[in-house]
């Protein structure tokens, strides 16, 4: 079989003494960068960037797809730990993590996010290796009515996750629609909801939202309770190992078998991207489960099952840049850039030509999440003692790292202002009990589910038909729709069986 | 007391003097009006890194990404710099065009024009298995039904994929320039769009279409381009070699804010005009297709006065000039 033979090529290629420290500085700048609110791997790689002019080709993207994945093993800590995500796609860890955290069970989390990331990786590897030009195809066939079919999906399932409170889920999503129109409209270049201001041109970024419902909200929550005594104690003294126990296992793999295909086909589809692919996930595990009633309140396969699937989203995003030449995120555009300045063509014929660079990199991907789940066990046991801060300092300490990581992004005082009306915005729904996820994918999904839509339509000539043209765009539908319906007949049934 | 203070005033301005000889004594910043991995924010990284290879420039340059607003956002931030001789950033057509567009009330006349470094330039690419063998081809179909092509580009409506195609359109005879499909990809869908046949013409960079060709998966009808390029792209004709009397220059330059010292201004014309002459210059302009075109900062201006009207003519064609 000559992919195997390939593959140990590519395997060996790795273990070059210099290609494997570049991966391995690679794994640990990228874990630095996405515990790092503010700093995703797009920054990263383009730091790297000059540096890697004086790297052979195939160690340049070794060290870039490391930084790539590595940042969604570290993206998630700070989610854990604390409730700020890293980046977009560590939202969904939030919603398991943290109260696994506060049930005292941080250990457990942080050792489980790392473990799902790294078999999502592994799974994502091999189907990379196998199935990476039939998959890549799938790519062309989303064009604007089916990306915004997807959007319409992401959005309805994650409102109509909050059970029970599906106008809720609603005025959440429309909420974070809101957010997303502000600033200038790419179809037609006109400013919209930026009172003028410049720096609301750019639009709001979707990270001051995330940080401002999570990060400083629940800084405002706790506030609540000062003065308390309970709350005056940290919120763990004892630390055990960083590992879980049997039961968590059994409880996590299946969501993670069925998390990381989602996350992969999803990474595939240029401009998706790894937090409608976490979210997604979460989405399923939560109406799979017999007990969604536990989900939210520190349900390990929650956790699991997003960690999964954004891991496996950034090896999805890779393979179309590839084998088509197609970035599928912002992250991977750079990655393309760096190819070209080689003078090196993506696409099937670079894995003939330049094996030692093509499978080089699918081998480092393989050992890549290897070593970064490894570093990351340990890393967790140091980062875990954060717990053990007082409060009294660890929320100032919050408070002000919210505020850097918001300033890092644009550089701009107007985020200040936005980050503390979000953040106030985060205290009042959890008061009012409406759930945040579906705010929050609306405000990273919003642009491009408006502009896949308005795209759709300048292209028919305002046909709405288009939308119903393809049959990937009309099941996508179908699927919405059903999300919607669901809850609402399920619910009805649950009470009809309650009369009886 | 007051001794004490004359003291101090005289060795301030000492401190000033010397200051202002040994420019740049501080590191510098440079800004990307754009998000990392785009045009402005690698060409400012390969002038910061050329400064510093060639040790022309020896103190550390700090390079910031200021994206939003297609340019505007790192525009108005310069506006709170005036006079600044340590900041600089570099520009290309958008900065004239989201001013005539109405997106921002400041313009190139608000920023201190250093010196003009690199031509690039569009490219009108159709996928492999298109109809359309030549952008005449394209064209004639613009002119029987101005509907019947749907043009894709990066950059948003009435920016620089926008302009660059409707300039060539309206050179080639082509009417209602205003009814034709353009729809912006902004999120790297755009080769996908492509390919997968849900748009018709692809309207960007070189940059964007040299790997794309080199897999065989697109054509690529014509560049922007006075002349042919070399590299992969050597066997594209130009605009005017098919007939077709216009081109598209996507220059980029570097500027410093308004009321910059003219130390300053002096310092980085000279120095830049060193750097473009050193072999690292010419290496990584061959590594990114661009061509070479230094212009210092009085000829850098005019020619903005000069594009700036060419620009004003087609926007005012499709209604979006907002100005006088």
């Amino acid at each position: 079989m000559p992919t195997l033979e390939y593959l140990m090529y590519g395997f060996r290629v790795v273990f070059i003494p210099s290609n494997f420290l570049w991966l391995t500085l690679g794994c640990f700048l990228g874990t630095v960068i996405g515990m790092l609110p503010g700093l995703g791997p797009a920054t990263g790689i383009a730091l790297l960037l000059p540096l890697t002019f004086v790297m052979k080709p195939e160690t340049a993207l070794i060290t870039m797809c490391a930084i790539f994945y590595g940042a969604m093993f570290g993206g998630s800590r700070s989610s854990i730990l604390l409730n700020i995500p890293g980046d977009g796609s560590a939202v969904a860890s939030c919603f398991d993590g943290y109260p696994m955290t506060l049930k005292g069970e941080a250990e457990a989390a942080l050792a489980i996010s790392a473990i799902a990331s790294f078999i999502g990786g592994l799974i994502s590897s091999v189907a990379f290796v196998l199935l990476a030009l039939p998959l890549a195809k799938v790519a062309l066939m989303f064009g604007p009515p089916e990306y915004f079919a997807l959007m319409v999906l992401a959005l309805t399932a994650t409102a109509s996750m909050s059970e029970g409170k599906i106008l809720k889920g609603l005025l959440s999503m429309v909420l974070g629609l809101m957010v997303a129109m502000v600033g200038l409209d790419p179809q037609s270049g006109v400013s919209r909801f930026t009172f003028g201001n410049l720096e609301l041109q750019g639009g709001i970024d979707f990270f001051v939202v995330i940080i401002g419902v999570y990060g400083l909200g629940e800084v405002l929550k706790n506030l609540e309770k000062m003065g308390r005594k309970e709350v005056m104690q940290p919120i763990k003294k004892k630390f055990g190992r960083i590992w879980i126990s049997k039961e968590q296992w059994r409880r996590s793999i299946v969501p993670i078998l069925r998390a990381t295909p989602v996350g992969f086909l999803i990474g595939i589809l240029p401009g998706a991207g790894g937090t409608i692919a976490a979210l997604m996930s979460y989405n399923i595990e939560k109406s799979l489960s017999k007990e969604p009633e536990r989900f939210g309140k520190g349900a390990i396969e929650g956790l699991a099952a997003p960690e999964a699937a954004n891991n496996a989203c950034s090896i999805g995003a890779i393979l179309p840049t590839f084998t088509l030449g197609i970035p599928g995120s912002g992250t991977a555009a750079i990655m393309l850039g760096a190819l070209m300045i080689y003078g090196l063509q993506p696409g099937p014929l670079l894995f003939e030509f330049y094996p030692e660079i093509g499978w080089g990199v699918v081998a480092s991907l393989f050992v890549g999440n290897v070593i970064a789940a490894l570093m990351n066990l340990p890393l967790a046991g140091l980062l875990v003692r954060i717990l053990a801060v007082p409060p009294k300092i660890l929320y100032p300490l919050i408070t002000a790292l919210c505020f850097i990581g918001v300033y890092a992004i644009n550089l701009s005082v107007v985020d200040f202002y936005l980050l503390i009306v979000f953040g106030l915005l985060g205290y009042a729904m959890r008061k009012f009990e409406i759930p945040t996820a579906p705010m929050i994918l609306a405000s990273v999904v919003g642009r491009k589910f408006e502009q896949s839509f308005r795209q759709s339509l300048m292209l028919s000539h305002g046909d709405f038909s288009i939308f119903f043209k393809s049959g990937i765009s009309i099941t996508l539908l179908i699927l919405a729709a059903l999300s919607l319906i669901y809850p609402i007949v399920s619910g009805a049934l649950k009470k009809r069986r309650h009369a009886i | 007391m007051k001794v004490k203070l004359a003291v101090l005033i005289i060795s301030a301005m000492i401190v000033a003097t010397v200051f202002a000889e040994v420019y740049p004594s501080k590191p510098l910043n440079f800004i990307a009006p754009g998000g990392p991995g785009g045009g402005w924010d690698t060409t400012i990284r390969v002038v910061a890194q050329t400064l510093k290879e060639t040790r022309l420039v020896t103190q550390p340059i700090v390079v910031t990404n200021m994206p939003g607003g297609g340019g505007g956002v790192g525009l108005a931030h310069m506006q709170t710099k005036k006079g600044d001789p340590y900041t600089i950033i570099v520009f290309s057509p958008p900065l004239l065009l989201i001013n005539l567009t109405g997106q921002t009330q400041y313009s190139f006349r608000d920023l201190t024009p250093l010196a003009m470094l690199i031509h690039d330039y569009g490219a009108f690419a159709v996928s492999k298995n298109s109809k359309y063998n030549t952008i005449s081809q394209v064209m004639d179909a613009l002119k029987k039904d101005p509907k019947s092509v749907k043009v894709g580009g990066i950059s948003a409506f009435g920016s620089m994929d926008h302009i660059q195609f409707l300039m060539a359109a309206k050179a080639a005879g082509v009417t209602n320039l205003k009814d034709i499909t353009y729809v912006s990809f902004q999120e790297g869908e755009h080769l996908a769009a492509l390919l997968g046949g849900h748009i018709d013409v692809l309207s960007t960079g070189l940059a964007e279409v040299t790997a794309a060709l080199q897999t065989g998966t697109i054509k690529v009808l014509a560049i922007t381009a006075p002349q042919r390029v070399h590299g992969t792209l050597a066997t594209v004709p130009t605009l005017k070699e098919e007939g077709i009397d216009a081109e598209f220059v996507n220059w980029r330059g570097l500027f410093g804010p308004l009321e910059m010292p003219d130390y300053a201004v002096e310092y980085w014309i000279n120095t830049l005009s060193k750097m473009v002459q050193t072999i690292e210059w010419d290496r990584v302009v061959a590594k990114y297709n661009w061509t070479k075109a230094f212009m210092p900062g009085k000829e850098f201006m005019n020619y903005l006065e000069k594009v700036n009207e060419d620009y004003k003519v087609v926007l005012k064609e499709l209604g979006l000039y907002k100005g006088e």
